[in-house]
């Protein structure tokens, strides 16, 4: 019998032959032998042309990464080095670009019903808590421009980005509202547990303030300013030295004007600034002053104007929302050395002394908005001058004795301190019932849950969580039981 | 509170009745008693039972009635006492049945309904492919990394694109079209394995091929043995995939690269599945060797 045609016993009965097989049939092999082919013959014939060569590795083994043969296992430092690598390396920066990269529409997951897009309304209604409220497209554009997603949270499952709105949504939005009537500011800092939506309050603050109007400017991660991966330039004439960051600058002025586009072309300049390296008039837009930014040289002395035209006190003016994601990083001295090699405090870096001091409120929004800022537990450095003001403020708030410094501790900042005098304090925790089955009813109905959402299996993950929500995403979106 | 009716007709009774007949003895010696204790004054006896007690003792006389109703019963029906209660769950007992309603009593959280499901067992709660890949993907006995690691695999397989299916490379016949495996990412994985599965492997008789050789036989390969041979080729092809990016959801990512080209047919793992098919067809040819008399197949 010859080979094809017994290797067709092993073929699915579906199957057609393919056709390397009929191909190695028409050439004469010395497979067709009809008494003893071995191990030897084999390798003949793989010389005479069978098309496909199995690795002498592989050949009779179940595979090299298990070792199932019991070979004798080498050490790592012994190990020769296999050679060069074939095929070209990835570029810098584009691995990283790769990690960080957002995805968010999953076209296999089911369109949900009933689903209705956010309209800022309903971000402040306390009867929509636990329902989910879809982005708008435009939306969305402007947050990822804003870098508000974050690739850890669960975009890619679902077929397009929607939000959960909580209680504590509800309660930061109407404290944003009501400081923008009054053309007030709202100073705060959101704190919590880790993953328990803290950077998702900051979306959903942000998305309010696209669609209200506002211009919104966000840091999405603080430790990018300052752990000296960035570069950085003493800012000319400063006692003592504060420090320029031009790069990212420069990135932060591109992310607000693609953000915030029509609402900068709707506002106009009232002040010159000879500064710039480039003439802009008055009455121009805002949006024609950040274009002045096209090098970096440039970066921060066109921020600062910008800044200055937004700190004008007019009717006209919009609210501002200034966020930052990862309060710690901020909180401590930077890894940045000065020209003596002494270490630069966070708060000499130009752009984070601009954040300081707005949320600590020494230099006030005049037309109102909101400065928030973030905590974050995942990648945090210590900081307990940050962590001693906010239980102090917590205490405050609730009326209780505030905790006071430990005597002995020498690790306290000062500035740190200062800078959370008089911010308020809002604690995320986790979800209710309410909210949680709101959720996983949205995960059942994309398809991405598959399991029957009732009382019961609400009240399994919201115990086996305790109600964060990273955690029950982590036991429903990300384990072997999907 | 012990009944005051005298309790030992119902032990004599117990010992030689066997179990059909026991359902029709309790509905006579219920009758009975019924008649007999109809004014005894242990039914007005003082109630020293709590409420609670009272209200299950109730529901069990009730339960026990709904049976007599379907006898054919002379007189007219009345509440049993509590004593009647008891003495009925004691005679019950007697006769190796059940007295309280296994539905509630005992139980916090009530009965499962039967049949149990398989992933209901800790100890099985995984699918078993899912469960045999995941410990394949271990390093180091860390298992829960390779459940990580599983887990995110699975999500990939979800979050990509539907394959489009090679008609030269078929799958395993009867899995769901390939548009609708995204979104059943434990079938994708298990079509993708079972699909480049070999049957056989290659068994080699030491010298006895002449010349030092081996001699080889194709063997068959058990469900499980195939699916391991199967998914170490696929990490071979995943160790040998370049990484794109870096951090911890790359293996991951590689992995599920490489189950999706599988799916395809565009991995070299069914080149692999196929030359040992070939070699295991043309070895058959040693079956019938002669060196083979008297070694144990």
């Amino acid at each position: 019998m010859s080979a094809p045609l017994s290797l067709r016993c092993l073929l699915r009965p579906s199957a057609p032959v393919p056709r390397s097989i009929t191909a190695a049939a028409s050439t004469p092999s010395p497979w067709t032998a009809t008494f003893s082919t071995t191990a030897s013959a084999q390798k003949d014939g793989q010389k005479m042309g069978t098309p496909k060569k199995m690795s002498a590795k592989t050949k009779g083994s179940v595979s090299t990464h298990m070792n199932p043969t019991g070979k004798k296992q080498t050490m790592a430092k012994f190990k020769k080095n296999k050679g060069a690598k074939t095929g070209k390396p990835p570029l810098p920066g584009e691995r990283k670009a790769l990690r960080k990269r957002i995805q968010l529409s999953n076209n296999n997951a089911l369109p949900v019903a009933g689903l209705v897009e956010l309209e800022p309304k309903d971000l402040l209604d306390p009867t929509k808590v636990g329902t989910m409220v879809a982005l708008p497209g435009e939306m969305q554009d402007s947050l990822r421009t804003l870098e508000a997603f974050k690739p850890t949270q669960f975009w890619p499952m679902f077929r397009q980005p929607a939000t959960l709105i909580r209680s504590e949504t509800v309660d930061l939005i109407a404290q944003m509202q009501e400081a923008a009537s009054k053309k007030q500011m709202l100073r705060a800092v959101i704190t919590g547990e880790r993953i328990t939506g803290k950077s998702l309050l900051l979306l959903q603050s942000m998305a309010y303030g696209l669609s209200k109007e506002w211009i919104v400017i966000n840091i999405p991660e603080a430790q990018e300013l300052t752990t000296a991966c960035t570069e950085y330039a003493p800012v000319p004439d400063t006692e003592p030295v504060q420090y320029m960051q031009n790069n990212y600058c420069l990135k932060m002025i591109q992310a607000i004007k693609k953000a915030n586009s029509s609402v900068l072309a709707k506002q106009a300049t009232v002040y010159s600034h000879p500064e710039l390296p480039q003439n802009i008039p008055i009455n121009s837009s805002l949006l024609a002053l950040l274009n002045a930014a096209k090098e970096p040289e440039s970066a921060w002395v066109v921020f600062q104007a910008f800044w200055k035209e937004l700190m004008h006190k007019d009717a006209t003016r919009p609210p501002i929302l200034f966020t930052l994601d990862g309060l710690q990083h901020i909180m401590k001295i930077s890894d940045y050395r000065s020209p003596a090699f002494e270490l630069i405090h966070s708060q000499d870096l130009a752009l984070v002394r601009l954040f300081c001091d707005t949320l600590s409120g020494a230099s006030p929004l005049p037309n109102g908005g909101a400065i928030l800022a973030a905590t974050t537990r995942g990648n945090a450095p210590r900081s307990p001058s940050m962590e001693l003001a906010l239980a102090q403020r917590e205490a405050e708030q609730a009326g209780t004795e505030p905790p006071a410094h430990e005597p002995y501790f020498k690790g306290y900042d000062t500035r740190s301190e200062a800078t959370l005098k008089s911010v308020k304090v809002m604690k995320v925790k986790g979800m209710s019932k309410l909210e949680a089955r709101g959720l996983m009813e949205y995960w059942a109905s994309s398809g991405i849950l598959r399991a029957t959402v009732d009382e019961k299996a609400v009240a399994a993950k919201w115990a086996l969580s305790a109600g964060v929500v990273g955690e029950m995403e982590r036991a429903s979106l990300l384990t072997m039981r999907p | 509170m012990a009944p005051r009716v005298n309790v030992l007709p119902v032990f004599r009774g117990l010992s030689i009745r066997s179990r059909p007949l026991a359902q029709r003895c309790i509905a006579a010696q219920t009758r009975q008693l019924s008649t007999i204790d109809h004014n005894s004054d242990a039914a007005q006896s003082e109630n020293t039972f709590s409420d609670a007690l009272r209200a299950r003792m109730q529901t069990y006389g009730q339960s026990f009635e709904k049976k007599q109703e379907s006898e054919p019963s002379e007189g007219t029906e009345r509440a049993l006492t509590e004593n009647e209660i008891a003495l009925n769950q004691l005679q019950q007992a007697a006769y190796g049945l059940n007295p309280f309603d296994p539905e509630t009593h005992g139980h916090k959280f009530g009965v499962p309904t039967l049949p149990i499901s398989r992933d209901m067992n800790q100890k099985r709660r995984y699918d078993t492919v899912v469960e045999q890949v995941t410990k394949l993907l271990m390093k180091d006995g860390k298992l829960a990394k390779a459940q990580r690691d599983m887990a995110m695999i699975l999500n990939h397989l979800r979050s990509s694109p539907a394959p489009k299916v090679n008609p030269t490379r078929p799958l395993m016949p009867g899995p769901p079209t390939a548009d609708q495996l995204p979104l059943d990412p434990v079938t994708y994985l298990t079509v993708a394995i079972d699909s480049v599965a070999p049957l056989i492997k290659i068994r080699k008789y030491a010298k006895l091929a002449g010349g030092g050789r081996a001699l080889e036989l194709p063997a068959p390969l058990h469900q499980r043995q195939r699916r391991r041979w199967a998914f170490g080729w696929i990490l071979d092809a995943v160790n040998k995939r370049p990484s794109r990016g870096s951090g911890r959801a790359m293996f991951p990512t590689r992995v599920a690269e490489e189950i999706i080209a599988v799916v395809e047919g565009r991995s070299t793992v069914w080149d692999k599945r196929h030359e040992l098919h070939k070699r295991g067809t043309a070895v058959r040819a040693n079956v019938f060797s002669t060196k083979l008399r008297g070694k144990k197949l």
